[in-house]
């Protein structure tokens, strides 16, 4: 899924500055499983700006709501009937979100009230890890499905750079070097000869290196 | 004078809260709100509080390996500690929201919390 977390309140407190009214607008989508931007991170988010804004002897008025997505056009297009009357609607969605809304609904002033970090797993209750980049051509099956791509440091294709020790990634002590637990995977699969096996350069424009990029499928266009 | 806001669970304060200022062991500042549990409380009510005037917050809950409903004292320490983050953020005093623990049916806890959290912000 999606993972984000909240701005800082002293940015997002800057960042309705001069508002009157605000809509607050959550995702039930993956921000809401990641604790980021759901029903109830929409409720402590408009009680810390209410609390920061008058400590500042300011008001603003806030109304909360949360859509199932904010990546699909049948949710959020009803924000151009009603959205465009507040000052600013401060998203707890992803960029997805953020970015359709801003797409689609002219009249409506739509803030990040998050940052959009990275496509992870969830290792237990509060903790995160990024898993895939989404690269646009998967190349797990030659790693013994682990992603060289988001979690090797340099994005390496074919083996470590030389500069891990003990399993650990040179960067820091904490990050573990992916391309010893492909070999540990592989070998444990029996196929540690894989790795023999060249990865040719990669083209990175299925990665977003060649301009934003776009799917179409034929059989599900209107 | 500050207000100070507390909540308790059913549990853990099984007498009216009036009881306990009309028998002068909890300052007149403190209001206190019995909940059936500590574990429905939301960090937003915490902040809210704060808004609406008061100076401090407390919650007493369960002993944290006696809650009535199992886990709802911890529900509520954490949600207590989110609270605190928050007021960190906008600069303010962490200890201004706190939480405490008490055996079922015992007052005490509940009116040192109570004098403690007036304390803290007397002055
Ligand atoms: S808007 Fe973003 S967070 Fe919400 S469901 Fe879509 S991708 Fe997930
Ligand atoms: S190789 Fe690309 S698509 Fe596959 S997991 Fe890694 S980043 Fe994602």
């Amino acid at each position: 899924m999606i993972i984000a977390e909240r701005k800082t309140l002293k940015e997002l407190i800057g960042m309705v500055d001069g508002f009157n009214n605000i809509l607050i607008l959550g995702c039930r989508g993956c921000v809401a499983v990641c604790s980021a931007g759901g029903d109830k991170e929409v409720s402590t988010l408009a009680s810390a700006l209410k609390l920061g804004l008058s400590r500042q002897g300011r008001t603003i008025d806030i109304d909360e709501r949360t859509l199932v997505r904010q990546c699909d056009p049948e949710y959020i297009d009803p924000l151009n009937d009603d959205a465009s009357d507040y000052d600013a609607v401060l998203s707890m969605a992803c960029g997805v979100g953020v970015n359709f809304i801003a797409d689609r609904c002219p009249e409506v002033n739509v803030l990040p009230a998050l940052d959009t970090t990275f496509y992870g797993a969830n290792l237990s209750s509060g903790e995160w890890k990024e898993m895939c980049a989404g690269c646009g051509a998967c190349v797990l099956h030659l790693t013994g499905g682990l992603c060289p791509v988001a979690r090797c440091a340099k994005s390496l294709s074919n083996g470590p750079c030389g500069g891990s020790q003990e399993g650990r990634c040179e960067i820091h002590p904490d990050v573990a070097c992916i391309w010893q637990q492909i070999y540990d995977k592989l070998s444990g699969l029996n196929r540690s000869d894989d790795m023999k096996n060249i990865m040719p350069m990669r083209d990175w424009t299925t990665a977003g290196h060649g301009g934003p990029r776009r799917r179409i499928r034929e059989d599900l266009l209107p | 004078m500050n207000r100070i806001k507390g909540f308790c669970c059913n549990y853990t304060l099984s007498v009216e809260p009036d009881a306990l200022k009309s028998e002068g062991l909890i300052p007149e500042n403190v209001e206190i709100e019995r909940l059936p549990c500590t574990g429905r409380l939301e960090v937003s009510e915490l902040l809210d509080s704060f808004t609406q005037g008061v100076s401090a917050v407390f919650v007493v809950g369960c002993q944290l390996d006696k809650c009535h409903n199992l886990s709802g004292s911890r529900r509520a320490s954490k949600r207590v500690s989110q609270a605190k983050k928050i007021l960190e953020e906008l600069e303010m005093d962490p200890g201004l929201v706190e939480m405490f623990f008490a055996d079922r049916g015992e007052t005490e806890p509940v009116v040192q919390a109570a004098r403690l959290m007036s304390e803290r912000t007397a002055g």
